[in-house]
């Protein structure tokens, strides 16, 4: 086992437990930064994808997994950075300027609809986001040449000082740059009062009143930042895959976001990065799994939004927590060894948790 | 089409968005878990109504018991098998589990019944009567009679019936009405059970009128729409939301082509801003 | 000085008075306790002063000060904090943090310099820190410092829920039951606790209590309640010999 002599209060609000982690960390920026001279094309792109969404999971995380609302509509958010940017683009914007506008513009959005929906209890989130997330794709569809309507437009590629934005190496770096940013940003927001003023309300609304914290001004602030950091996200999917149209972001896409913050881990920052790669290998872990059953399942439509409920399912029922979850109880039972007790773990079962106040 | 018209079908379609988001405030009032797959709760109704009906070929007055019944187990068990595990988790946690049910029941009745449309016929099937001057379809007078009835009976039940008082005691404070002698646990169960039944029952009348196909379960977004415009928590709320959703529905469609679902979901922010309580303001609003 | 005045208080739920005609004034390093039969309405008080519930009618004045219409959230700020009947810490957190949630109601640092964690922020939480360890080291929490709250035994989160309640650096304390729960020993414990509370920081506390020990060691007043309604008002003594309050304990 490890244990970590404290000597300076300092060291309890660094953004790594020990020295131990913060080297290993190091070995894995090496990595990530050498990875796209050595990796195939195909390996790079499949990175800067996973990239990008870990920094959409990085969004929904704060909302769902720090803050405890739910959002069932943040497709719309990656929608709208991702059409702001390529609009923004049409019109001459250069490429770092409309990023950070389109992330802006859709935090404001959201920063409209929290101050709306947030008055209330968690629920009206959620079914608002849902109506929103309808009307956004509505209104992108309908929007002619502007947002070139149902049949969408093609991304621009863009070219400064001979460096092409498409260039797979070039798209890897601005996307691990952009994650690397959004995550010690979300880390030092999280060390800080505010992120631990999200936590409270996470775990006791009625508390973090007592604390003296707004309810109505912090959950805003998170909704928005989300809605934000999830445009940015947007904005960077729209030129991985170079098209654009209405049905790029669905319902569908909002619940793979959910699915990502559930399964990797509610509340971890680790769990980001799990769950962007559990999303991002799901498909071709459904393309095995129907070459194995039987033809008339295997065909049917309705496969893929199946696998998706049962995990999501599955994950709320038997660990919560998530794979980071798994991962630290599988950690702690070989540093423990042969001591690990079952228990340790054991979720106190209690009657419903109200958020009235008797 | 004339404006009564529309006032008519609006109305028939509130009453069944009310009718499905009656069910899930119901289960919101008594566990405070908010199920997300009501409306896929009701899909299934009709495939089952459908299926005793047109596969089975059984009387039409076996048909309604029956899918009521069926539906009224499944809620329970439905409760039993992957709801009960969730207590004590946190609202969000269960939110998102029923979002995953939902998912699955819509695979699961693809998978059984295929996407093909398919319709549901009744014995009052197609029959019109003119009152004043206003056509209406049997289908939607039906769908508005029912609806009446149903609250009624509810209303009455609990009003009168042990377990309905039991069930208002444990929606009140769940550890009281455990320390008082209520069964928690079957006060919930039984919940399920009647929500599931309520949702089997709009499924029944409005199986004649809408398509039968695993996109039905949609229908429950619209209800918890109806039900937040309502004014959330409240049962009369859940339908007055409803038939309001369903009207405004209908006239911005009819003002603005193609326009009637996105009308729905823009009144409920403009709600949302204006008076976030809803129409019928009985939860206490948040203090902030 | 007079620091807290309820004038005439009155909250129903559904028809039922839950308080009715409730009226005292709370002087400066008073410890005032409330007791009475359960649903006396005592917890409900607590309820109105700290804002959870709207009062229906009356007032309440805070150091001259009209709180009847303040934001529940605004209350921590005016000066007054509360602690929970069945303890309502954040969970997932460590007792450290949760002490520190109430500190940084007097944060001065805004979201873009959080987000950097500029030297300005970094200072901030470094004197959080000392202010939470004043208060570790007064409670003898010091084991517990880095323990999830879902971890602790009930006894150690009615602490912390204590401890946290006293790093808002209140004026007016509300203990709603701090001994419910707690073994002779704890309780013991507690009493002192009370004390130094009250005569070392000099923090006016309002508890509601059931342990007659407990209430009779430490309160300076008690105001006894059943059905809603004020009984009597006096010093332990006087209180409990009351004949309507012996009534309302023992029956007719």
């Amino acid at each position: 086992m490890l244990f970590v002599f404290k000597t300076a209060y300092e060291q309890d609000f660094g953004l790594f437990k020990h020295a131990i982690q913060r080297n290993c960390y190091l070995v894995l920026l090496v990595l990530l930064v050498v990875a796209p001279f050595v990796l195939e094309r195909f390996y790079i792109g499949e990175l800067s994808e996973l990239f990008i969404w870990c920094i959409a999971g990085t969004g929904l995380m704060l909302l769902v997994g720090y803050t405890g609302l739910v959002s069932l509509g943040h497709a719309a958010f990656m929608a709208l950075g991702a059409y702001t940017n390529v609009i923004l683009n049409k019109y001459g914007v250069p490429f770092p300027i409309s990023i950070i506008l389109a992330a802006f513009f859709s935090g404001a959005c959201g920063l409209v609809i929290g101050v709306a929906a947030l008055r209330m209890t968690g629920i009206y989130l959620a079914v608002a986001t849902l109506a929103f997330a309808y009307i956004v794709e509505k209104f992108i569809g309908q929007g002619g040449s502007f947002t070139g309507g149902h049949r969408g437009f093609r991304v621009e590629n863009f070219e400064y000082f001979g460096v092409y934005l498409n260039d797979p190496v070039v798209f890897y770096i601005i996307c691990l740059i952009t994650l690397l940013v959004t995550l010690w940003l979300l880390g030092n927001l999280l060390r800080s009062p505010t992120g631990r003023a999200f936590v409270a309300i996470r775990d006791s609304e009625i508390s973090a009143q007592a604390m003296g914290i707004d309810l109505v001004r912090y959950k805003t602030l998170s909704f928005a930042l989300s809605a934000g950091i999830t445009g940015m996200a947007g904005a960077l999917y729209a030129y991985k895959i170079g098209y654009l149209y209405p049905e790029t972001f669905t319902i569908f896409t909002s619940i793979k976001l959910l699915m990502l913050v559930v399964v990797g881990g509610l509340g971890s920052m680790h769990g980001i990065v799990f769950g962007a790669m559990f999303i991002s290998l799901l498909p071709q872990i459904i393309a095995l799994v129907r070459d194995l059953l039987p033809i008339w399942i295997s065909q049917r439509r309705g496969l893929e939004p199946f696998v998706f409920g049962s995990i999501l399912i599955a994950f709320l029922i038997f660990e919560p927590k998530g794979i980071y979850g798994r991962w630290v109880k599988i950690r702690l039972f070989f540093s423990q060894f042969p001591m690990y007790r079952k228990s340790t773990f054991k979720r106190q079962k209690s009657f419903l948790r109200t958020e009235r106040v008797h | 089409m004339d404006i009564s018209q529309l006032v008519v079908t609006g109305i028939a379609n509130g009453c069944v968005y009310g009718l499905v988001a009656l069910g899930f405030v119901l289960i919101y009032k008594a566990t405070e878990m908010v199920n997300f797959a009501q409306g896929d709760i009701m899909m299934l109704g009709a495939f089952i109504a459908f299926t005793l009906s047109s596969q089975l070929e059984m009387p039409y007055y076996i048909v309604v018991p029956g899918t009521i019944l069926i539906m009224a187990v499944f809620g329970m068990a439905l409760e039993r098998g992957v709801l009960r595990p969730m207590i004590g988790e946190p609202p969000f946690a269960v939110l998102m589990l029923t979002i995953g049910l939902g998912f699955v029941l819509r695979a699961i009745a693809g998978t059984i019944w295929g996407h093909q449309p398919n319709q549901l016929i009744t014995p009052y099937s197609g029959g019109v009567i003119d009152i004043a001057g206003i056509r209406l379809d049997y289908e939607k007078l039906v769908i508005m009679g029912g609806t009446g009835v149903l609250c009624a009976l509810m209303f009455l039940f609990f009003k009168f019936t042990r377990i309905g008082v039991a069930m208002q005691a444990a929606s009140q404070n769940q550890l009281a009405a455990y320390y008082v002698g209520i069964p928690v646990n079957r006060v919930v169960s039984i919940t399920w059970g009647i929500s599931a039944a309520v949702a089997a029952a709009a499924a029944l009348m409005v199986a004649p009128l809408w398509w039968i196909e695993p996109g039905l379960g949609l229908v429950g977004i619209k209800a918890f729409v109806a039900a937040i415009v309502g004014g959330f928590g409240s049962l009369p709320g859940a339908l007055i939301g409803g038939i309001a959703i369903g009207l405004v529905e209908q006239l911005v469609g009819y003002t603005i082509p193609g326009f009637g679902e996105t009308g729905a979901y823009v009144f409920l922010l403009l709600m949302l801003f204006i008076r976030p309580e809803g129409i019928l303001a009985t939860m206490q609003r948040k203090k902030v | 000085m007079t620091l807290l005045v309820a004038d005439s208080i009155s909250i129903s739920f559904g028809g039922v008075k839950a308080v009715n005609q409730v009226s005292f004034a709370v002087k400066q390093g008073e410890l005032f306790s409330i007791m009475g039969p359960n649903g006396a309405g005592k917890t409900t008080v607590l309820n109105l002063i700290s804002r959870f519930y709207d009062v229906d009618e009356g007032n309440l004045t805070f150091e001259g000060e009209d709180i009847t219409q303040v934001k529940t959230h605004q209350v921590a700020t005016k000066g007054i904090a509360r602690t929970f009947q069945n303890t309502e810490l954040f969970e997932h957190e460590t007792v450290l943090s949760n002490l520190l949630i109430a500190h940084q109601q007097h944060k001065n640092t805004g979201l873009f310099s959080e987000m950097f964690f500029l030297p300005k922020v970094k200072r901030q939480e470094l004197s959080f820190r000392r202010r939470a360890e004043d208060i570790i080291d007064l409670l003898d929490l010091q084991g517990y410092r880095d323990q999830m709250i879902s971890s602790l035994p009930f006894g150690i989160r009615k602490v912390t829920e204590l401890a946290r309640a006293l790093s808002l650096e209140p004026k007016l304390l509300l203990l709603d039951e701090p001994s419910s729960g707690l073994n002779p020993e704890e309780t013991e414990d507690l009493s002192f606790w009370i004390e130094d509370i009250k005569e070392e920081l000099g923090i006016t506390i309002i508890m509601v209590e059931h342990d007659m020990n407990l209430l009779s060691q430490v309160s300076d007043r008690v105001l006894v309640m059943a059905d809603g309604s004020e009984l009597t008002t006096g010093t332990p003594e006087e209180a409990t010999s009351h004949p309507d309050v012996i009534k309302a304990y023992l029956g007719d």
